[in-house]
C-alpha cells in the first residue's frame, strides 16, 4: 500500500515526483512559498521531525499586502494639493471602503510612523518597484513584495465575500517539496543554518520598514503538513543543496544571492522531473540537454537541441505508462489474476497502489464494473494521460521557459538555448574563484546534463548526429557570450578562464 | 581589379630589391601563413641571402642569465602562436652550445650537457608530443626540478597556456591527485599569485606592446637592403613605387612620429582591452603596412608587380593607412589576423566627426576650410587629395543624378573612409578644430592615455577626468540621469542589483579620496591599468575596485556625456553591475557592523531616497519612519 494522497481522484504523477510539482508556480513562487515553511521552522531549518514530516503556519500578512498591492490610491491622493491631514482622511476613506476586512480596524498606526504622507506613499512606491512580476495582471492576493526578510513573507490567498482561503493556486506545494529536498539532502541542515542567517535578519532596514507598514505578523490558524515527497533521498537532493551553499558563499548582495537561488533551484527542480521521469520509465542514461548557443549565424545545433527538448518533454509521459504497466509485474496482481474473482482483485490491487478505483467502493460495485485488469490499466493511463496533459505534462516547457533554458528566439520550434541570466546563475554555482573554459563545460555536463561543446557532444559526432565544427563553433560562441558578459577571460587563443565575479577575497572586478 | 602577377610584369629585369621584397611579403598575411613558423624564416632567410630581421629580445637575455647562474629549477616559455617561442627556445638552445643539426632532429625532447655538468633538457613544443609517455616524463622532470629538490636537470620547456595546463590536469586526474603544479602555474599566468620559486616563468604573450611595434617597424623600415632600391629602375624619372613610398612614410613618420605613434597608441589600447597581439602579427602588420595594395596578388606586391600598378596609375589602392587595416585584404584574410580584428574594434574610417567630414566634404570648395584642406589634405598628392577623390568629390558635391540614387554616392563613401583612416594618422597633435580620437569608437582613448601617463609619473591627475567618470558612476548606480560629479551615491533599489532603478542611497562618498573614505583613481601594478578604488570606509577595510579598461573608461565617460552606443554597452553594463554588486555588498557589511551612535536610535529607520533637482542634479533626501517598538 503506498501513501494516500488527499483531494485527488488517482495517485500516478504524485507517486513518481511527490505531491506535487505544479506547472503555474514558477520558481521565484516555489521558493516565496519555500520562505514561508523555513520562516515558521526557524528553530530547526531543514529538518523533519522524527516522523519524516514537516509542519509550517504561513504568515498571511494582510496589512501589508493590502498596502502594497490593494491600494491603487495612494500615488493619486499624493499628487493632490490637499493638506497632509485630508491626504490621510482621504486616504483611508478609499482605503477602507476597498479593505479585505482582515488588515486591522483601526490603520492610523501609519499616521505616526510617517511624518506625512508623502512619504508613506513613496515608501509603498518604493517597495512596490521591487515586488516580483509587479506589472502581471494576477489578482492582487497573488502579489509579492520582495522577500526583503521575515517580516516581507506570506503566502498566495484568494479573497472573497465569504473569507479567505489558500486555494493552492500559486503555491500548489512545489516549495513544500523543496524543502523537502533540502531537508533530505546531505548538507541540508547546514544550509538551514545559513538561510536563515541571511535572509532571516530582521534587523535589516528593508525589513524593519516592512515591518512598518505590517506591525505584528498575522499568521494563519492552524499548522499544516508539507507535501508528501516520496524519495527519501535522491542525488538531486544533494546537488541541489550544494549549489545553494555554494552560492550563499559568494561575495554578493543577498538579495541578488536569492535571484541566483530561485534560478539555480529551477533548473535542479527541472531535472529532478526528468531524471525522476527517466527512472521510473526505466532509462538509465543521464539526462541530456543539448544547448544551442544562439548567434547571429545559423547553426547546425539548433535542429539537434529542438530534438534534444522534445525528447525530454516526452519523458514524463512515459514515465506515467511505465508506471501504471508496471503493477503487472507484481505479485499481488498475478495472484489476483489467478484467483477467482479476478475483476475484483486486480481492481483492489489497482486500488492499493493508485487509489483508484476508489478506495471506499466495495466489491459489488467493482464487480457490476465487470472490467479486466488490462481495461483498469488502459483505462487508467488513459485518464492519467490526460490529467498529466493540464499540469505536471506542462512542468518541462514552463519551467525551461521561466529559468531561461528554453527559447523559441529565431526560431518556430521550441529548444534549449540558455539566456544570458542562466548562464550568469551558472557560472557563479558552480565556479568558485575561475575555471579553464574546458572543465567548466565539463561540470556543466556532469551536474546539469547540458552539452554544449564537442567534448561533451563526442558520442552525437560518432553517432553522426552533427559534426563536430557546429559543436566547437557552439562552444566558442558561449565562450563569446561569456566574454561579453564579463565572465569569461582570455589568456590566449588557446585558452580561457571562466571567472566568478564575486570571489570572496577583494579581487578587482 | 588588376590582377598583377610577377609572370605578367612587362619588364623582365630583376629589380635589385625584388629578394628582400619577397623575403618581407612571406611575413605578411599570405593565406597560407608561411612566416608561421620559425623553421620557415631559417629557410627562407637562407634562399633569401638577405640579413635577417632582428628584433631584440631581452626575454631571451634573461633566460640565458638563469641557466648561467646555475640558479636550480626550470624554465617554462609560455605563449600563444607566434610570440616565438620556438624562436626563443632555439637561440637559448644555440647559446648553451647545442647544434643546429641535432635542433633540426624529430625527437620533439632534446638533451644538452651544460658547461656547469647540469643537464638541460628542451622541449620545444609541449603541443607536438603526442605520446603520452614522453609527455609524463617531461611533466615529471618539471615537477622534480621545480619541487623535488633535484637540480641536477634543468628542463626548458615551450608551450601555449592551455596546453600545460590541460596536460598537468590530465596527469594529475590519472595520478589520482590535484597536480601541485598546476594551480601556480595557472595564477602566475592570470597575475593572481606568485611564481613558484624555483620555475622561471617567461610569458611572451604579455610583452607585446609599443615598443614592440616601434622596433619591429625599425627592424623594417631601417633594414640595410633598401639601400638597394637607390639603383631601381621603377623609381626613376618622377616615378613613384608605393612599396618604396610607403616605407618612406614609416620612416618619416619616425621623425615626425605621429603615425607611429598613433600606430602605438591604438596598440596600447588594443592590449589594455585584453587583445593579445603576438609579435608574429606585428610583423605581419608592418610588412602589409608596406607591400600591401589592392590589385596585387593576395593584396600583396612583389617589386615585379610595381611596375604595372605604375601603368595603370592606380599607386593610390597601396594606400599606407587602408593596409594598417588590412583593407587591401580580403575581409575573410584580414580577420583570420589578431591584429587586423583588433584594430577593427576602433572603427576608423566608419567613425567621425562633423569637423573632420565637413574638412573632407567640402573643404576644397569652402573658403573657410580651403586653409586646413591645403594643410591637412592636399599638401599630400599621393594618398590625400588625389585625382580621383577630387573627382569624386566633385561629383558628389554637384548632386548628379546617379549621385542621389541609391549606392549612387558609395564611390565616394569609399574613397571618404580611406580619407578618414588617413586623417587620423596624419592630423597634428595641435589641432583644436579636429581632434583625432574623436574618428575613432574609443572618443576618449587619448584621455585614457593621458591618465595613465599621468598616474605612471605619480602627478596629480585632470580633475576633468575624474568629474566625468563620477558622474558616469552616478548613473550608472542609480539609474538616474544625474549631473552630480562631487560624490558617489552607492544606491539600491531595496531588491536585486539588476534592477533599473535604484534610488535608494546606501551611503554616499566623496569623490576625492579623504580620510581614507572615498573613491581613488591608481594605477593598478599588476594589469597597469588604472583602477578605480572605492573604500566605503575608512582604514578597516579592503576597497572594491574596478579595473579600467580603455572600454570601460569610455563606457563611464560615454554615459557621463549622455550618449552611449549600442555596440559595446553589454559587457560594460554587466562589469558595471557586478562592482555596483560589490559596493552594496560592502555597505551590507557595514551595516551589521555595530555603529556606537545608533544605540539610541533603534525607534527610528531612516532611508534616504535620491531625488533629481530640475538641472539633475541629485541629491539624497532621508524619509524617517518611527518603529513602534
Amino acid at each position: 500500500m503506498t501513501q494516500k494522497i488527499d483531494g485527488v481522484d488517482f495517485a500516478v504523477d504524485e507517486h513518481i515526483w511527490g505531491h506535487r510539482l505544479y506547472d503555474e508556480q514558477l520558481p521565484h513562487l516555489t521558493i516565496l512559498e519555500f520562505l514561508c515553511v523555513l520562516g515558521s521552522n526557524i528553530d530547526s531549518p531543514l529538518q523533519e521531525d522524527a516522523d519524516g514530516r514537516v509542519q509550517y503556519k504561513p504568515q498571511r500578512q494582510y496589512r501589508l499586502r493590502s498596502l502594497l498591492f490593494n491600494n491603487p490610491f495612494v500615488e493619486a491622493i499624493r499628487a493632490k494639493s490637499l493638506s497632509d491631514a485630508d491626504k490621510w482622511t482621504m486616504w483611508n476613506e478609499y482605503f477602507s471602503a476597498e479593505a479585505t476586512g482582515f488588515e486591522a480596524s483601526d490603520m492610523s498606526y501609519l499616521r505616526s510612523s510617517f511624518a506625512n504622507f508623502d512619504d508613506f506613499s513613496k515608501v509603498i512606491t518604493l517597495l512596490r518597484s521591487s515586488a516580483f512580476e509587479v506589472h502581471s495582471n494576477k489578482r492582487w492576493s497573488s502579489k509579492f513584495v520582495f522577500p526583503f526578510g521575515p517580516d516581507a513573507l506570506y503566502e498566495d490567498l484568494r479573497f472573497t465575500s465569504k473569507g479567505v482561503s489558500n486555494d493552492r493556486r500559486f503555491f500548489a506545494r512545489t516549495g513544500e517539496l523543496l524543502y523537502l529536498m533540502l531537508c533530505r539532502a546531505k548538507g541540508g541542515a547546514d544550509l538551514g543554518k545559513v538561510l536563515v542567517e541571511r535572509l532571516f535578519d530582521r534587523e535589516t532596514p528593508m525589513n524593519r520598514l516592512v515591518r512598518v507598514l505590517q506591525g505584528e505578523p498575522q499568521l494563519a490558524d492552524t499548522f499544516r503538513d508539507g507535501g508528501y515527497l516520496p524519495l527519501a533521498e535522491h542525488p538531486r537532493f544533494d546537488r541541489l543543496c550544494s549549489d545553494w551553499t555554494a552560492i550563499l558563499s559568494r561575495d554578493m548582495p543577498v538579495y541578488d544571492a536569492l535571484e541566483h537561488l530561485i534560478t539555480n533551484a529551477g533548473l535542479n527542480l527541472l531535472l529532478y522531473f526528468l531524471e525522476r521521469g527517466k527512472e521510473v520509465a526505466g532509462d538509465s542514461e543521464p539526462i541530456e540537454i543539448i544547448c544551442e548557443v544562439v548567434s547571429y549565424e545559423r547553426t547546425k545545433v539548433r535542429a539537434l537541441s529542438g530534438e534534444s527538448y522534445q525528447a525530454n518533454q516526452a519523458l514524463s509521459f512515459r514515465a506515467i505508462r511505465a508506471n501504471i504497466e508496471s503493477v503487472r509485474l507484481k505479485e499481488e496482481w498475478l495472484k489476483a489474476l489467478a484467483s477467482d474473482d479476478p475483476h475484483v482483485e486486480c481492481a483492489r490491487v489497482m486500488s492499493a497502489h493508485f487509489q483508484w478505483p476508489s478506495t471506499t467502493i466495495d466489491d459489488d460495485e467493482l464487480d457490476a464494473m465487470q472490467k479486466t485488469g488490462d481495461e483498469l490499466v488502459q483505462e487508467l493511463t488513459e485518464i492519467a494521460e490526460l490529467r498529466h496533459k493540464q499540469h505536471f505534462g506542462k512542468i518541462h516547457a514552463t519551467w525551461s521557459r521561466a529559468i531561461g533554458l528554453s527559447s523559441r528566439r529565431l526560431s518556430r520550434r521550441t529548444r534549449y538555448a540558455p539566456n544570458d541570466r542562466l548562464l550568469k546563475t551558472l557560472v557563479v554555482s558552480v565556479v568558485e574563484d575561475r575555471m579553464q573554459f574546458d572543465e567548466f563545460l565539463r561540470e556543466l555536463r556532469t551536474r546539469y546534463g547540458l552539452v554544449v561543446g564537442d567534448s561533451e557532444g563526442a558520442h552525437l559526432v560518432k553517432d553522426k548526429l552533427v559534426d563536430q565544427e557546429a559543436l566547437s563553433e557552439n562552444r566558442a560562441n558561449l565562450e563569446a557570450r561569456l566574454v561579453g558578459l564579463g565572465l569569461v577571460r582570455r589568456l590566449s587563443d588557446s585558452c580561457s578562464f571562466v571567472e566568478n565575479p564575486f570571489i570572496s577575497k577583494g579581487e578587482a572586478v | 581589379m588588376t590582377d598583377c602577377t610577377e609572370t605578367k610584369a612587362p619588364r623582365s629585369a630583376t629589380p635589385p630589391a625584388a629578394a628582400w621584397v619577397r623575403f618581407l611579403r612571406s611575413y605578411g598575411p599570405t593565406p597560407n601563413d608561411l612566416n608561421l613558423f620559425d623553421e620557415y624564416v631559417t629557410r627562407a632567410i637562407k634562399r633569401a641571402k638577405v640579413p635577417p630581421i632582428i628584433l631584440a629580445s631581452p626575454q631571451l637575455e634573461k633566460m640565458w642569465q638563469r641557466i648561467e647562474s646555475g640558479t636550480p629549477g626550470s624554465i617554462l616559455v609560455a605563449g600563444t602562436a607566434g610570440d616565438g617561442k620556438t624562436y626563443h627556445c632555439r637561440s637559448l638552445w644555440a647559446k648553451c652550445g647545442g647544434s643546429t643539426e641535432e635542433w633540426s632532429g624529430t625527437d620533439p625532447i632534446k638533451k644538452l650537457r651544460l658547461t656547469d655538468g647540469r643537464t638541460a633538457v628542451f622541449v620545444k613544443d609541449l603541443s607536438e608530443i603526442s605520446d603520452q609517455v614522453q609527455s609524463d616524463e617531461a611533466l615529471k622532470i618539471l615537477e622534480q626540478t621545480v619541487l623535488g629538490g633535484d637540480d641536477s636537470t634543468v628542463l626548458i620547456v615551450a608551450t601555449n597556456h592551455g596546453q600545460i595546463l590541460e596536460r598537468l590536469r590530465d596527469l594529475g586526474e590519472r595520478q589520482s591527485r590535484i597536480h601541485p603544479l598546476r594551480k601556480p602555474i595557472q595564477d602566475a599566468f592570470l597575475l593572481a599569485g606568485p611564481y613558484p620559486e624555483r620555475l622561471a616563468i617567461f610569458d611572451l604573450s604579455r610583452t607585446a606592446r609599443r615598443h614592440s611595434l616601434e622596433e619591429v617597424i625599425g627592424a623594417i623600415a631601417g633594414h640595410p637592403e633598401w639601400g638597394k632600391c637607390a639603383e631601381c629602375q621603377r623609381r626613376s624619372g618622377g616615378n613613384i613605387c608605393p612599396i618604396f613610398e610607403n616605407k618612406e612614410r614609416l620612416i618619416a613618420a619616425d621623425n615626425n612620429s605621429s603615425f607611429v605613434k598613433r600606430l602605438g597608441d591604438l596598440v596600447e589600447v588594443s592590449r589594455h582591452n585584453g587583445w593579445h597581439l603576438p609579435v608574429r602579427d606585428l610583423l605581419a602588420l608592418v610588412a602589409n603596412m608596406v607591400l600591401g595594395h589592392k590589385d596585387a596578388k593576395e593584396g600583396l606586391l612583389t617589386c615585379h608587380a610595381v611596375a604595372k600598378i605604375q601603368e595603370t596609375g592606380n599607386i593610390e589602392h597601396g594606400n599606407i593607412y587602408d593596409n594598417v587595416f588590412g583593407k587591401n585584404l580580403p575581409r575573410r584574410r584580414a580577420n583570420d589576423k589578431q591584429v587586423f580584428r583588433a584594430l577593427a574594434a576602433f572603427g576608423i574610417g566608419e567613425e567621425t566627426s562633423n569637423g573632420s567630414d565637413g574638412l573632407l566634404v567640402y573643404g576644397a570648395d569652402d573658403s573657410k576650410l580651403l586653409d586646413a584642406f591645403e594643410r591637412l589634405v592636399k599638401i599630400d598628392q599621393i594618398y590625400g587629395a588625389t585625382d580621383s577623390f577630387l573627382a569624386a568629390q566633385t561629383h558628389y558635391l554637384e548632386g548628379n543624378e546617379d549621385a542621389r540614387l541609391d549606392e549612387g554616392a558609395s564611390e565616394f563613401l569609399h574613397l571618404l573612409g580611406t580619407q578618414r583612416r588617413r586623417l587620423f594618422f596624419t592630423l597634428p597633435e595641435n589641432e583644436p578644430d579636429y581632434p583625432f580620437w574623436e574618428m575613432t569608437a574609443f572618443r576618449f582613448a587619448g584621455d585614457y592615455l593621458e591618465l595613465m601617463a599621468t598616474l605612471a609619473e605619480s602627478r596629480p591627475i585632470d580633475e576633468t577626468v575624474r568629474l566625468r567618470l563620477a558622474k558616469g558612476l552616478n548613473r550608472v548606480m542609480t539609474g538616474l540621469l544625474l549631473e552630480n560629479s562631487d560624490r558617489i551615491f552607492i544606491a539600491s533599489s531595496g531588491g536585486f542589483t539588476q534592477s533599473r532603478i535604484s534610488v535608494l542611497c546606501d551611503t554616499e562618498v566623496p569623490t576625492r579620496r579623504s580620510r581614507g573614505v572615498g573613491m581613488k583613481i591608481c594605477l593598478d601594478p599588476r594589469t597597469e591599468r588604472p583602477s578605480i578604488d572605492m573604500a566605503l570606509g575608512a582604514f578597516f577595510d579592503e576597497p572594491v575596485v574596478l579595473n579600467l579598461t580603455p572600454v570601460r573608461f569610455e563606457f563611464l565617460c560615454r554615459v557621463a556625456e549622455g550618449s552611449l552606443p549600442g555596440s559595446f554597452s553589454n559587457e560594460c553594463l554587466e562589469d558595471m553591475l557586478a562592482f555596483k554588486a560589490k559596493l552594496l555588498r560592502k555597505a551590507e557589511l557595514f551595516r551589521a557592523m555595530p555603529d556606537d551612535d545608533d544605540v539610541g536610535d533603534v525607534e527610528a529607520l531612516t532611508l534616504d531616497f535620491i531625488e533629481i533637482e530640475q538641472n539633475g542634479h541629485g541629491f539624497s533626501l532621508p524619509i524617517t519612519v518611527r518603529i513602534k517598538t
